[in-house]
């Protein structure tokens, strides 16, 4: 690869490099290991910058650190025999909170971060990639390589998990 | 429309990704249906609340500086580590008869010359910092903003002296990545020269002070020393008289 090539790759890519980070931070909920698994894919992604076509290089780079961090994942999970995954009905109860989201104190924020992380995988990216990285169905669609309609019912099976572990709208079901 | 039917569509309503035509459907069912209503509305909230909520997380200095670290070993213009070791260590081996010759310092260098991998780690590392955008993390002219910034970014100290007054202005500093771990820069000016000067522990700790060597490699001037159980190296491609008097005053300085 030519250094034009290199420079190219940074001009285009590295501007996403803290959206590929929050991804990773949490798929591997871990700041360590998202920064390994970025600093792989980033490698990654330069070893195959010549298949990129001029396009959405955002998306492009998401796709390749999620595959890093599902790697990252499967193996994780080999190393240690129970998976460590909470289920969202088990995660520590919280308080029933008024919808007013302008006035988000800290407590709320942990506990946001704390049900986000208990949420599957394959619910929580899809939560990420559209809540923070505000992507399209269609490029979310890219990024999982899942069908448009899958990414759909993730969404909204995801956010129903969280309405119900932060038990928004408790208060009015009585 | 029944209420099963609504259900599955709110997310993508919300989220602005359904047709038209649907869209109107399911804003029809809530006038008939409370319940979709307020289901819809929760989901509004929760989507809100995350939106507002959920951290976007900044790439650590770290982590950009490994992958510029990493970037540029995949740089046709640095030359593959083998091939250059060599012609460093008969250079190495110059500079320190340079050093011997030019200054009378002492010659518990060449155990520290002897280690090719970290001066030429850190002259690859200054030649990408000259690359545009490259020099420095912080930029800035006060000692007092740039030494705090490495605070939590490593996990030691760096001197970071003011030399103003002696014409070398602090440009600023940066996170870098030599000999697998983080380290300190802190660029000064001279000029139009810029001078790096690279920091992190010594592999022995404390130890004894040990002073300058130099040597150079492609019209590139470089000077080492230990003190304070930091190992430091400045390079620059200043001429090797001003290198000097740099690194004299810094060292008296901090």
């Amino acid at each position: 690869m030519g250094q034009r090539d290199v420079e190219r790759f940074e001009r285009v890519v590295l501007p996403h490099l803290d959206d590929a980070y929050t991804l990773a931070r949490y798929l591997l909920r871990d700041e360590h290991d998202a920064q390994d698994a970025v600093h792989d894919a980033v490698l990654r992604a330069l070893r195959h910058f010549e298949g990129y076509r001029e396009g959405d290089a955002r998306a492009w780079l998401l796709a390749i650190v999620r595959n890093c961090c599902l790697t990252w994942l499967k193996r994780d999970r080999a190393r240690r025999s129970v998976i460590p995954f909470l289920d969202v009905a088990s995660a520590e109860p919280v308080e029933p909170r008024a919808t007013d989201a302008l006035a988000i104190e800290r407590s709320d924020r942990a506990a946001l971060e704390r049900v986000v992380a208990a949420l599957p995988p394959e619910f929580r990216e899809v939560i990420v990639l559209r809540e923070i990285e505000e992507l399209s169905y269609k490029e979310i669609s890219d990024v999982v390589g899942a069908p448009i309609g899958t990414v759909m019912s993730r969404l909204a099976r995801a956010r129903k998990r969280l309405a119900d572990a932060l038990r928004i709208g408790a208060k009015e079901a009585g | 429309m029944r209420c099963a039917e609504c259900r599955e569509s709110l997310s993508a309503l919300i989220d602005g990704e359904l047709d038209p035509s649907a869209a109107a459907d399911v804003r029809a069912h809530f006038a008939d249906c409370a319940d979709c209503r307020r289901e819809h509305d929760v989901l509004v909230d929760t989507s809100r609340l995350l939106k507002e909520g959920l951290v976007r997380h900044t790439a650590p200095d770290v982590l950009k500086a490994r992958l510029r670290s990493s970037l540029a070993q995949s740089r046709p213009f640095v030359e593959p580590l083998e091939r250059r070791t060599r012609s460093w260590i008969t250079l190495a081996a110059a500079g320190v008869a340079i050093a011997i010759f030019s200054s009378g310092i002492t010659l518990g260098v060449a155990r520290q010359a002897a280690r090719p991998s970290a001066g030429d780690e850190v002259l690859s590392s200054h030649l990408r910092s000259l690359m545009p955008g490259h020099l420095t993390d912080v930029a800035s002219t006060n000692q007092h903003n740039v030494k705090p910034w490495f605070n939590g970014r490593v996990d030691f100290s760096p001197s970071v002296p003011n030399l103003d007054s002696l014409g070398f202005p602090l440009l600023g500093g940066r996170l870098d990545y030599v000999n697998n771990r983080p380290v300190a820069v802190v660029v000064y000016g001279r000029r139009e020269h810029k001078i790096s000067v690279y920091s992190w522990p010594s592999a022995g700790g404390i130890g004894t002070p040990v002073s300058p060597a130099s040597s150079d490699v492609r019209g590139y001037h470089m000077l080492t020393w230990t003190a304070d159980g930091l190992t430091y190296w400045a390079v620059s491609d200043l001429n090797r008289d001003e290198l000097r008097d740099f690194v004299r005053e810094f060292t008296a300085t901090h």
